[in-house]
């Protein structure tokens, strides 16, 4: 597994379960969390057991309305779009008599909530950069920077400009060690471009820098300036995000990218332990061939003499 | 920011049952077993006898440190895990409950937590399950592997047998939430009796019994062979057992009653179990008869299964409480805990009570008469706690604990951690002692 999934795991398993029809409903409630602490309340209505409600809460939700989630939700969910939950942001209902012709497609919908709410930005910055190279004239007050700050101390930059769109993240490594792991893979990912390799040549020029924030981001208020912060830029060109399958993608990839980076980061640590216990008990090997035999204790006859064998 | 949900992952030998806390059931089960490419050949048990200078050449290591791309990351676990039995090796970390093979171990739960679960462990804190009678260094390993792969925030294990007599306190007939039991848990490989006082395992009057789920299906599995039921597929007889101990069995009070009832009124006591052919896709029926109360029988009665093993169940029990403290001895009796999946039969506790209250009570009788009379006991009481959440008892016995607001302050934290090492696994903050 080298990529994560974009979905949720256990709405789509508990959707699928609920949904089949030969499953009797029964009541429900359950809290789930996603990666960068979303949290899910997945239950149903109190007398109604048919009915199912899906609420989800998120730190940085506020920034997303104002990039226009709203927007992109009510195009992807907008019949089952009810008034929030209290103490949530954003809320679905479902109910099991009336799902429609096709609740596959619900269920891969609903899982993809947390990353079509992240996308809205995304699709905000790729329009404008669109239309920016269709009027052919740029005017540098139209680029509009945004910062979703969706993990404490932690946040993702979305700024457009007239030829590309820059995507920044902020991350934070409350490790010593996987500072060093990061910067060698982050490393990798800088490298592989310029290796000879052709069908990375089109793929988005990705930069890092160590605690010294990007130009596009360094006017602003709040910066931690801190030996653990790391920056890393994505320059996506036009290309990238074409409309359609590869807009999709690109914003799919580019959102749980956070993620992708610590998962590997851990997944690279459990390899060199393995690799490590590996080692150990190889050199085990050789300590228990160089232990000493032990001396046989001076074998006595029957009658109390000793037995001592005479060279031939 | 809000503290997010900690998370509870029980391992166990057969199924990891995993999810966040404050819910009701785990959200993912499925089988303890992980799919890797290498044969598991890289076994970090004890190193073997080296036969010939041949360590620099030899597989293990080589194999790792040749790979030089993401092989590391061709595996599966669980259910896909099974479903790739065929291009993939299968590998089991966890043998009797003990975790025995730690880089599968650490594989399985960094795709638990990223694949299924979906959470940064930075963020979390973890609650995780040992067997009784775990190795201290079993405990530091683990701690070793969660805070510096995973850098969890914090993290407490805590024992099963503890963690199912937390579950029973959902139960209606227990009037006390004490911590003091004994705790009856039987899944598929074995059955362990465990008394506990005041969240203590007596280690020493653990008793297990070679008796499981495991068993059982294969009990079924020959009486249907035996009585000639032609119809199941050769390929699926296994899973038919499974399906019927599952849907039919039930505990009766007395087997040879049980068979006369069948015999005069069969209509209403054989059942009719209708499968369809997994690979032909056609139907067909199997009667279920006596098996239907003879299975979870073998736990009372043992000696229709085996010959090895001739001790029943109630017995056990009877001497796990007598081989305890005496202090202690009425808490356990009063205090008798059901887990796993194989102690929900219909009526399993209610025979199981009657059987152990039968044996103290003799006991005492005979004391009293031993003493001419003279000494007068009050009768012992046996309580066998039956509820609903048994199956699962562990786990949500842990999401249960991991979901109080102390749970934090119970945890040991990253900090700790890096103040103390490993170590610091050895100390558990509930009781406040070296344990």
């Amino acid at each position: 597994m080298i990529l994560l999934d974009y979905h949720n795991r256990i709405i789509e398993d508990t959707l699928k379960a609920r949904f089949n029809p030969e499953n009797k409903p029964k009541p429900l409630d359950m809290n789930i969390v996603d990666f960068d602490g979303v949290s899910y309340h997945l239950s149903t209505l109190d007398d109604q057991d048919t009915k199912l409600i899906l609420s989800i809460r998120w730190k940085c939700w506020p920034e997303l309305v104002k990039y226009g989630a709203t927007d992109v939700l009510r195009r992807e969910y907008s019949q089952w779009i009810v008034s929030p939950e209290q103490g949530y942001d954003f809320t679905l209902q479902f109910d099991l008599e009336k799902l429609g012709a096709d609740p596959e497609d619900v269920i891969r919908k609903v899982s993809l909530l947390k990353r079509n709410a992240m996308a809205a930005p995304f699709e905000r910055a790729f329009d404008a950069q669109a239309l920016a190279e269709k009027e052919d004239t740029w005017d540098p007050s139209t680029s509009q920077l945004m910062t979703i700050p969706y993990r404490d101390g932690e946040a993702i930059y979305v700024q457009n400009q007239q030829d590309r769109v820059t995507v920044i993240f902020s991350t934070m490594f409350k490790e010593e060690t996987d500072r060093v792991f990061a910067k060698v893979f982050l490393q990798e990912f800088v490298d592989a471009r310029k290796s000879a390799k052709p069908q990375l040549q089109h793929a988005p020029q990705v930069i890092y820098s160590h605690r010294e924030p990007p130009l596009e981001i360094r006017h602003l208020p709040g910066l931690l300036d801190s030996e653990s912060m790391g920056y890393i830029t994505f320059v996506l060109f036009p290309r990238n995000f074409a409309p359609g399958a590869v807009r999709e993608e690109t914003i799919s990839r580019i959102q749980i990218f956070r993620d992708y980076l610590h998962y590997h980061i851990k997944c690279s640590k459990a390899y060199m332990h393995s690799r490590m216990r590996a080692r150990v008990s190889e050199f085990l090997k050789v300590l228990n061939r160089a232990k000493p035999e032990i001396q046989a204790s001076e074998k006595k006859l029957a009658s109390g003499r000793t037995f001592i064998r005479r060279g031939v | 920011m809000s503290r997010l949900a900690p998370v509870v992952i029980d391992n166990g030998t057969g199924f990891t049952k995993m999810g966040f806390a404050g819910n009701n059931d785990p959200s993912f089960i499925q089988p303890t077993v992980i799919a890797t490419r290498d044969g598991g050949s890289s076994s970090s048990g004890a190193p073997s006898v080296p036969s010939k200078p041949s360590f620099l050449n030899s597989s293990a290591s080589s194999n790792l440190a040749s790979k030089r791309g993401v092989e590391d990351l061709d595996f599966f676990i669980g259910d896909e895990a099974v479903a790739n039995s065929k291009t993939y090796a299968l590998n089991y970390p966890i043998r009797h409950g003990q975790i025995e093979n730690w880089d599968h171990m650490e594989r399985y739960w960094e795709q638990s937590i990223f694949k299924y679960l979906r959470c940064e462990p930075e963020d979390h804190s973890f609650l995780l399950t040992e067997p009784p009678l775990n190795p201290p260094e079993n405990r530091e390993n683990t701690a070793e592997i969660m805070f510096e792969s995973f850098n969890v925030q914090g993290l407490y294990i805590a024992v099963q047998a503890v963690l199912a007599l937390a579950a029973s306190w959902t139960s209606s007939k227990v009037s006390e939430q004490t911590l003091t039991g004994t705790v009856i848990d039987s899944g598929d490989g074995v059955t362990h009796v465990i008394p506990v006082a005041e969240g203590y395992v007596i280690g020493s009057s653990i008793k297990s019994v070679p008796i499981a789920g495991r068993d059982l299906t294969s009990f079924v599995q020959n009486l249907l062979r035996e009585r000639g039921e032609n119809m199941i597929p050769a390929e699926d007889s296994l899973t038919v057992a499974q399906r019927i101990k599952e849907q039919y069995s039930y505990v009766c009070p007395d087997i040879v009653k049980e068979f006369k009832k069948y015999d005069q009124e069969g209509d209403k006591y054989f059942k009719k179990y209708e499968g369809v052919h997994s690979v032909t896709g056609k139907p067909y029926t199997v009667d279920v008869g006596f098996e239907r109360f003879l299975a979870p029988e073998i736990f009372f009665n043992p000696e229709i299964a085996s010959s090895d093993y001739l001790t029943p169940l109630p017995e056990v029990v009877d001497t796990v409480v007598q081989t305890s403290p005496i202090d202690v001895r009425r808490g356990l009796y009063k205090n008798i805990v059901l887990s796993g999946g194989s102690t929900m039969f219909e009526n399993f506790a209610k025979r199981l009570q009657r059987d152990i209250k039968r044996i103290a009570d003799t006991r005492i009788k005979r004391s009293e008469a031993l003493s001419g009379g003279r000494m007068q006991s009050t009768p012992m009481e046996v309580n066998v706690i039956s509820h609903k959440k048994q199956r699962y008892a562990v786990w949500f016995g842990g999401s249960l604990l991991a979901s109080t607001g102390e749970f934090h302050s119970y945890c040991h934290t990253k900090a700790e951690y890096d103040e103390v090492g490993p170590s610091i696994a050895r100390h558990n903050r509930v009781f406040g002692t070296l344990g």
